[in-house]
């Protein structure tokens, strides 16, 4: 390990000198034995297995390295994918054809929509998961995905080499190091070819054991359709992996702490290891880091529960799916499990207020989530109040429950004390601890809007790393560094998701420009569009790019999408041609009121704005050219949205069109902002800009609508300044 | 719930075009009094600008000068006639569509043209640098003229930060900012209730409070909006009402400023008994001069409603010029005109609202060529003779001044753009806040809101979704 870590320290500290030493920097990417792939995420969460999914599905030869592959799609909180703008989040993964989706439409065990009643925009899609389930259909999908290959493995370091003419960088990546000796083993899938498929990791198992050097049995045992040949590699030659791109998707391990009462120890996760090495590497190579906290709840066992007590909430009939190819769950509504809702106490307060000297977690510096908070954080902001807590099934034929709300990180014995107070837990028996997790980031106005860093070429970061938290937003950052990550190999340009087309422009416009202090958590507020940016349209607004630009859409997805997109353009002018009196439509439609004060024809889209009306009862009365449109569930659907937000959405393209204008003027990525001159800039606008690199003009523009008056000032200089200078740079 | 019976139907198209690719529209010349003063629009709803000003006549021949009467379209009320030139783009100094207005100097027409055109759907005030702007991203502006732009655009920033400042500067600043914050704070509960409210015990009746602080803003910005006639006084003249007791010479002053016969004049207390009312050209602003009957009690019911409507129009002034006979000060009705009018109107309430004075004394030929004039009490006043016509050109620069004051002196400062600026946002801020009442929808509700809000950051600058944020989490204890 000495060596290892030895040879990372050297690669970054000979950085700063101007000729690098390329022969023994680059290594021998020819070298027998030595992998090479295109694409190496490292890290299997859902950041990492979004990015391995997409940059196999783009084409690129993948490699998935991961601590251990068991805890390949592992739910290391909640029980639940989901949410009001996680929801949205989820459409637009599923859009870009991502895995999460369709794979908790497997997996569900409760779905339901939250915001029905507040307006189509703000639906946030939900449902509490199994999480075996989840983890099984997730690696089941991973370790089927043509092109990509599974391996364990730690990283340790970096291999970097000189960086490549025309882009900004110091360096470039050009693998990774593996730390063999933490590790028991590495496997290592043989690639298999399939007519019309590509290659595969799904490989038949050996015909005897004797076959490979060592066979990883686990996953033979728990699945029967695929095996994994494990390869024990040489030592030295095996410990280096190659690859044109680098994700890093290192969630909570970086440097991560575990905090219990007064207790911390290092580890990523309660029982894994974190990553140490490759945090020093980071921050060597000059990487602002900074540290952020996060928790979760204990672990009831779920037949210690009174549940006759509490109120209880029942899931939706019928379910929504969260991927646009499904029509329906793979669960009936009337076979899903409830949740159940109970609220803390002033003993519960008094717990938590009585033992602060014994929680050093409330207590650190770093950050955590003002949305996300812990009881005790809750308790200290907003005393004498009560406050919900969740109590949510784990799985089909789990026998825990999850305390949604209750995150703690009080002694273990107090965290037990503290349920028995709490109404329906009063003789409730703790199976696991909650904790707290201290982690790196790293700062992520160091990464371009593809993810990839300013620092280092060819190297992206997704998910926690970048100061996000949630699944959802991991996962949609995994799906946008997978597309990146691959579309640089083929020499590409960049596949970025606009402030103006989804969610996950928002999310990473926000974390690349302003950068975060707390985990940063998707809400549908953050989204200035947010009429335009939908659940229900994500297909239309994403999957064409998708398939495009990116290459990470299946035909038949694609095919779906154009679909609807016609239908819906089709029926929308149809709805737009039937204009009738309202006297007339009066006596279509007795059951609505429709205003009279309008001497002119209504069309029969106005109508449909008509809360009451959906295309069910216009097709009533105007079958005619409707009926058709009422076939298909998710057409009618929309199509009744679509006409809500008619008029308004016609201003709101407006308004896009004016920030989509701003973000085609784009700036030259390699633009040395501290050295460029007849640009009155003062000298801390220049660190600014030379430190978050913006793409285009509309940048600092939407800067400037966000920072404070002196700064907005400054921003609106530099903007202007910069135009000119892009100018002069064509 | 209550929000749920509400309907969609209040939703008209276009209901909530605000949006800042619209089109732009400013008055391109040099600000203040000339000959000619252009105003310019940019954008897609520029022909429709165009056609809605010169109704009923088509579009004019492009790139070609033609002579148009311009009026208001909402009104219908002439404005000017004006030279237009239909600029479709790609052709035009931006590249979009472009109209351009040429227009007589003045700033009553200046201002009526530009209120005139922030009425047309579609368009907005422009912000400083805009059309530059527009042009650069058009490609219209070559590397010479880009390498200038800087330097341009940020004297044009300082302007218009000079303009924000002047705009901002005391009352009315503090007003824009505390309704901003009051918009924020509502749309703050709003989103707290959209984003939260599911997963976590949000106190009860956020909704309520929001409708409440909307309510109330929806109040003020009415009030503000019929109160503030700036913009108004202009176009239709600011009011000049002249006052007095009985026989003090008003009607005579009328007639002198008018330069027509307006009224009888007679050495009969009494003669004038109804509101006299004649635009005139007063120092070249346009005003709204009236006649009123000569204040006194106890004569006959006819002269009595002649005072008072007389003290109605008092009401309404924003400019009062208090005649009195100079040679008969000591008179009781003199003394009771100068205790119970002049006096208040002399000290006006910290509001701002009451009317300028003018205290003029007539008849000053009456007096003794030698020897101490009489004082009317310690208010400034002028001396005139209608008679002879002394002291008129004083009296007109005195008038002048006072009218800069009452309808914004074009020559100080941008206030013709700052005040349609104001009005539109204003305005526009109160439309949203009328969808917001009317949305079922809570989505839509929230973004009227948003649009309200714009409209007022706009005017007071800053805001984003991270002020709403902060708000939120400030207030409420949420979580998942």
């Amino acid at each position: 390990m000495f060596s290892l870590r030895g040879r990372g320290l050297w690669v970054a500290a000979s950085l700063s000198r101007q000729h690098l030493p390329s022969a023994r920097l680059s290594g021998d990417c020819s070298a027998p034995g030595s992998p090479h792939f295109d694409v190496v995420v490292v890290g299997g969460g859902h950041a990492g297995t979004e990015a391995a999914a997409a940059a196999a599905r783009c084409g690129s030869q993948t490699l998935l390295l991961t601590h251990r592959v068991d805890t390949i799609g592992q739910m290391s909180c909640n029980p639940s994918f989901g949410g009001i703008g996680k929801g949205h989040l989820m459409r637009e993964i599923d859009a870009l054809d991502g895995l999460c989706s369709r794979i908790c439409d497997q997996s569900g065990v409760h779905y339901k929509v939250l915001n029905r009643r507040k307006g189509p925009a703000v639906w946030g899609l939900r449902a509490q998961i199994d999480r075996k389930l989840y983890k099984q259909n997730m690696q089941k999908e991973i370790l089927n995905t043509p092109l990509l290959t599974v391996q364990e493995g730690a990283v340790e370091d970096l291999i970097l080499t000189q960086p490549e003419p025309g882009h900004p960088g110091r360096c470039r990546v050009s693998g990774v190091v593996l730390d063999c000796w933490g590790l028991n083993q590495v496997l290592h899938a043989k690639h298999k070819f399939y007519p019309g498929r590509g290659f595969t990791s799904v490989v038949p198992p050996p015909a005897s054991q004797a076959e490979g050097p060592e066979f990883d049995g686990r996953y033979q045992k728990k699945k029967k359709k695929f095996y994994l040949c494990a390869v024990l590699p040489n030592p030295m030659d095996g410990s280096a992996v190659h690859a044109e791109s680098v994700i890093l998707t290192t969630g909570t391990f970086l440097r991560g702490t575990v905090v219990i009462g007064l207790e911390t120890h290092p580890a990523g996760r309660l029982g894994d290891q974190p990553s140490i090495g490759l945090a020093q590497t980071l921050e060597k190579l000059g990487f602002v880091v900074g540290r952020l906290k996060t928790g979760t709840p204990p672990r009831i066992a779920k037949e210690s529960i009174d549940f006759s007590i509490l109120n209880k909430q029942t899931p939706d009939d019928p379910s929504v799916p969260f991927s646009f190819v499904n029509e329906t769950v793979w669960i009936k509504p009337e076979d899903q499990l409830p949740c159940h809702l109970t609220h803390t106490n002033s003993a519960v307060d008094a717990i938590i207020l009585e033992n602060l000297h014994l929680n050093s977690h409330v207590k650190e510096t770093a950050s955590g989530p003002r949305y996300c908070p812990s009881i005790e954080s809750k308790v200290l902001r907003f005393p004498n109040r009560v406050h919900q807590v969740w109590l949510e099934p784990e799985g089909m034929d789990s026998d825990l429950i999850y305390p949604q709300g209750l995150s703690v990180t009080l002694p273990a014995e107090l965290q037990q004390k503290m349920i028995l107070c709490i109404r329906g837990l009063e003789k409730a028996k703790m199976v696991q601890p909650g904790y707290g997790v201290q982690y790196d980031y790293l700062d992520p106005r160091q990464i371009e809007p593809s993810l990839e860093t300013h620092l280092v070429q060819r190297l992206f970061f997704a998910g926690q790393i970048n100061g996000t938290t949630g699944y959802e937003e991991a996962a949609a950052q995994g799906v946008i560094a997978g597309v990146n990550a691959s579309l640089r190999v083929s020499r590409k340009p960049p596949f970025i998701v606009s402030r103006t087309e989804g969610y996950i422009g928002v999310m990473i416009d926000d974390l690349t420009t302003q950068g975060t202090s707390e985990p940063y958590r998707m809400f549908t507020s953050r989204a200035e569009f947010r009429l335009s940016l939908r659940p229900d349209n994500a297909d239309s607004r994403l999957t064409f790019r998708g398939y495009e630009e990116a290459g990470c859409v299946s035909q038949q997805r694609y095919n779906r999408a154009a679909w609807m997109k016609s239908s819906l353009e089709e029926g929308i002018s149809v709805l737009k041609s039937i204009e009738f009196s309202s006297s007339k439509w009066k006596k279509l439609i007795p059951q609505v009121s429709i205003s009279t004060s309008r001497s002119l024809p209504v069309r029969a889209l106005d109508v449909l704005k008509y809360e009451e009306v959906d295309m069910e009862l216009l097709a009533k009365a105007v079958p005619d050219p409707l009926k058709k449109y009422t076939e298909c569930r998710e057409l009618a659907e929309r199509l009744k949205i679509e006409a809500s937000y008619e008029s308004v959405l016609l201003c709101q393209q407006q308004e896009i069109q004016e920030v989509q204008r701003d973000e085609a003027l784009q700036l030259p990525e390699d633009l040395d902002y501290l050295s460029v001159r007849d640009v009155s800039l003062s000298h801390e606008v220049r660190e600014k800009l030379h430190f978050s690199r913006p793409r285009t003009v509309g940048k600092p523009k939407t800067t400037k609508v966000k920072n404070s008056n002196t700064e907005e000032e400054e921003m609106a200089k530099q903007h202007y300044g910069l135009k000119k200078r892009m100018k002069s740079f064509d | 719930m209550w929000r749920e019976l509400r309907t969609l139907a209040a939703w008209g198209p276009r209901s909530l075009c605000t949006a800042p690719g619209a089109t732009i529209f400013a008055l391109s010349s040099g600000r203040g009094r000339c000959g000619v003063a252009v105003i310019r629009t940019s954008g897609p709803a520029s022909r429709q600008a165009l056609r809605s000003l010169t109704a009923p006549r088509a579009l004019p021949l492009a790139r070609r000068a033609s002579l148009r009467l311009l009026c208001d379209p909402r009104s219908g009320a002439p404005l000017d006639r004006a030279l237009v030139l239909w600029l479709p783009g790609p052709q035009s100094f931006t590249g979009e569509d472009c109209t351009e207005f040429h227009v007589h100097g003045g700033p009553a027409v200046v201002s009526g043209v530009l209120q005139a055109l922030g009425g047309v759907p579609g368009l907005r005030p422009a912000e400083a640098g805009e059309f530059t702007r527009r042009a650069f991203a058009h490609g219209k502006l070559s590397l010479p003229e880009v390498e200038g732009l800087a330097d341009l655009i940020h004297a044009e920033t300082e302007a218009q930060r000079r303009q924000a400042l002047r705009q901002l500067d005391g009352e009315l600043g503090h007003l824009c900012r505390s309704w901003a914050e009051t918009l924020t704070k509502a749309l703050a509960y709003v989103e707290a209730y959209i984003d939260f409210s599911e997963d976590d015990s949000l106190e009860e009746g956020v909704l309520e409070q929001a409708d409440r602080e909307v309510r109330a803003l929806e109040v003020a910005l009415v009030s503000h909006l019929q109160d503030a006639r700036r913009g108004q006084r202009l176009r239709s003249g600011a009011h000049v009402v002249v006052t007095g007791p009985p026989n003090a010479g008003k009607s005579s002053l009328v007639n002198l400023l008018s330069r027509k016969p307006v009224s009888i004049v007679s050495p009969e207390p009494g003669t004038t008994r109804d509101v006299l009312e004649t635009p005139v050209d007063l120092a070249g602003f346009p005003a709204l001069l009236s006649d009123t009957a000569g204040l006194r009690e106890g004569v006959g019911p006819v002269e009595q409603e002649g005072v008072r409507r007389a003290r109605e129009r008092l009401e309404q002034a924003d400019l009062v010029v208090a005649v009195l006979d100079a040679s008969d000060l000591a008179s009781p009705s003199s003394r009771d005109f100068l205790d119970t009018i002049v006096a208040p109107l002399a000290h006006p309430d910290p509001s701002g609202s009451s009317p300028r004075l003018l205290l003029v004394l007539n008849k000053s030929d009456l007096l003794p060529a030698e020897g101490p004039h009489p004082q009317p009490g310690p208010h400034p006043h002028l001396l005139l003779s209608c008679l002879t016509g002394a002291g008129l050109d004083g009296l007109l620069g005195v008038l002048k001044k006072e009218l800069a004051v009452v309808c914004g002196d074009p020559s100080t400062g941008p206030p013709l753009l700052t005040r349609a600026r104001h009005h539109h946002h204003l305005q526009r801020c109160l439309d949203s806040l009328g969808h917001y009442k009317g949305a079922a929808d809570l989505a839509l509700a929230a973004e009227a809101l948003r649009t309200a809000r714009r409209h007022l950051t706009q005017l007071t600058g800053g805001g984003g979704s991270k002020e709403i944020l902060d708000v939120i989490f400030q207030d409420f204890c949420v979580g998942k």
